[in-house]
């Protein structure tokens, strides 16, 4: 392993980390306070059906951005892409930040989180795609905490070893393709159901990855695209670029081909299509975040452009939220059982706590993301 | 090796939730934790309007999907084939709610359903989320099998009335509550149910009364596509599906 030139780490509180850290604390303190004042009440999940709510989106969202840029980070050494060398370390920051996030919302939504940690692990449900999401999560957490040190020694990309990159790479598309498969087995929920959901995901965990980088990238250079790298710009605008047009175009084709599937049978629990369609979020999710950013990403004058990769990183990364939100509330709307006598779709709008615990994991991630940019000179000088 | 069934007439069952009103007084539950529920439909339109019900239970499936996705075994199924919940091991993940196909589990640390909330009412004590004046005998509650009043933050279900039926005397073929030797262990919505629409008995029992009412009045089961297998049956007549699926002759 190459350390020949060991970068000094230092710890410099960027006005970043101060800003993100001040509202993440101030965000947390107002969420304890509606945990303890309010208990579940505070949640607008139901025994009716809605089971889930935006926590379970928020966390799945940010789970498989986390897989997703594990995987771009890891590909300079799984697939030898060298040209990736240049974000593999932010992808791990970013990784690690986002997982941290995602994890938080959880542990703040579940009433025994500390219990999972050990009833899951020790209990062996091997049937349950649950069980083994919590055990590859954690493995996987301790994987990318190792390559995270290892680039916070300064070691660069191709010297990381490669059974570690390898092992990282198992374990992101493991935890994605299980996340899809909580969802896809489930067969009495035509809405979910599917061996296609696996593969989705890990369509949409590379889809959030490249416009998390993309976004991030410019952010912590105080969006001015001259201070961003030559290398990194140019991948940005070739084949990163070109990656997320791809991820986009697969994820809008997925959504086209289900709602067609979806609005054209005659299955019980399928009629939640029409009232998926009939939601002005479905559109915009659609256009707003798939079809406009599609364009962007995908015609190579308007992916050079730094402030278009920003606006389509952006447009991605909420028609994403906002996809995995229909996806996970809507396929509850419909009970299967009591769905052939409810009049319409059960109703569910987040409430302020559930709003919080998004909030809290958005910030949770940018501090750490900060933190770790501080920590270690991330920028590539 | 004993299998608890039920079987339910739909011919003889009025709709009158005697089984749910005893259900709740027997396990403690709260308002809208209706571990045995009747459903009721409506379909048409005036004046040809038919209504319809249907008592659910938990179908204590006999490959049951709750108890596979449960990630820490918390649900889990005993050998007498009745899926209980181990409140110790209960997470709140939830997880088992999304994969039961007849809604048939609860979380009641959700808002609550009728005003005022009876589990400010009736706060708990101890590890209870609430603690009502005509609760079951603590020596009956078990938390490992779900019975009882229980903590906060896991889920709920029927369980069969465990605490009775797992006291029945060994190698009986049905738990009659016209018969004084078997009363005291037949479930409570068994036993209060006033046209007799309910039976409860061992499924793998071949001479039970259960078993007969399967073979000859043509039990069936619901939704039986998705491979739970429940050991509750319904008898209709056979005249008609058991549930109506009016959502799917929405373009007819």
């Amino acid at each position: 392993m190459a350390t020949a030139t060991l970068p000094k780490l230092g710890f410099k509180p960027s006005p970043y980390l101060v800003g993100a850290g001040a509202l993440f604390l101030v965000a947390l303190l107002y969420t304890i306070y509606l945990k303890v004042t309010l208990g579940h009440h505070g949640f607008n999940t139901t025994n009716y059906g809605v089971f889930w709510g935006l926590p379970i989106v928020a966390y799945d969202y940010f789970l498989l951005t986390s897989t997703g840029l594990t995987l771009i980070a890891s590909l300079p050494l799984t697939l030898g892409l060298r040209q990736f060398d240049p974000i593999a370390k932010r992808c791990i920051w970013l990784a690690l930040a986002a997982l941290v996030g995602g994890v938080s919302i959880l542990f703040l939504e579940l009433a025994h989180p500390i219990r999972a940690l050990w009833a899951a692990p020790l209990n062996f449900q091997t049937a349950s795609p649950l069980f083994w999401k919590i055990l590859c999560v954690g493995a996987y957490t301790i994987v990318l905490v190792l390559m995270g040190l290892a680039f916070a020694r300064g070691t660069a990309p191709a010297d990381i070893p490669r059974g570690l990159a390898v092992l990282a790479t198992l374990l992101a598309l493991a935890i994605t393709l299980i996340a899809g498969s909580v969802y896809g087995m489930i067969v009495f929920r035509p809405f979910w159901y599917g061996g296609e959901l696996p593969v989705a995901f890990l369509i949409e965990a590379f889809m959030g990855a490249v416009v998390f980088l993309v976004f991030f990238t410019y952010l912590i250079h105080g969006f001015s695209p001259t201070m961003v790298p030559e290398r990194t710009r140019t991948l940005f605008a070739g084949s990163l670029g070109a990656l997320a047009a791809g991820a986009v175009f697969l994820h809008v084709l997925f959504v086209v081909a289900r709602t067609v599937a979806g609005l054209w049978s005659y299955g019980e629990g399928l009629q939640v299509w029409q009232y998926t369609v009939d939601q002005p979020l479905y559109w915009a999710a659609l256009i707003g975040g798939g079809l406009v950013p599609l364009v962007i990403f995908a015609v190579p004058a308007l992916r050079a452009q730094p402030w278009l990769q920003i606006l389509g990183s952006l447009l991605v990364a909420a028609g994403l939220l906002a996809s995995r939100y229909e996806f996970v509330i809507n396929g509850q709307l419909l009970p299967p059982f009591k769905g052939s006598w409810a009049a319409a779709p059960l109703e569910y709008v987040p409430s302020q706590l559930e709003w919080m615990l998004l909030i809290v994991g958005v910030l949770l991630a940018n501090t750490i993301y900060a933190a770790l940019e501080s920590w270690s000179s991330t920028k590539e000088a | 090796m004993t299998k608890w069934g039920m079987v339910i007439d739909l011919d003889k069952c009025t709709g009158c939730q005697a089984c749910t009103t005893a259900c709740a007084m027997e396990n403690s539950r709260l308002p809208g934790e209706s571990w045995q529920d009747v459903l009721f439909y409506h379909e048409g339109t005036y004046p040809n309007v038919k209504l319809s019900w249907l008592p659910r239970p938990c179908m204590q499936c006999e490959n049951p999907s709750c108890v596979a996705v449960c990630p820490t075994k918390a649900t889990w199924k005993t050998e007498d084939g009745v899926v209980l919940v181990d409140w110790d091991k209960c997470i709140g993940c939830k997880y088992c709610m999304i994969a039961c196909p007849y809604g048939v589990r609860f979380y009641m640390d959700e808002k609550p359903v009728v005003q005022p909330d009876v589990r400010e009412v009736f706060p708990g004590d101890g590890d209870r989320i609430w603690n009502p004046p005509y609760k079951m005998p603590d020596h009956l509650e078990d938390r490992k099998k779900g019975i009882g009043i229980q903590p906060a933050g896991v889920v709920s279900k029927c369980t069969f009335c465990y605490h009775k039926i797992s006291k029945a005397p060994k190698g009986v073929a049905d738990l009659d509550e016209d018969n004084p030797e078997t009363r005291e262990y037949t479930p409570a919505c068994v036993r209060v149910c006033p046209p007799k629409a309910r039976y409860f008995g061992d499924l793998d029992n071949p001479d039970s009364k259960v078993n007969q009412l399967i073979a000859d009045k043509r039990g069936v089961r619901l939704k039986e596509e998705t491979g739970n297998k429940p050991q509750v049956y319904y008898l209709s007549g056979g005249g008609a599906p058991v549930v109506p699926g009016e959502r799917s002759q929405r373009r007819g």
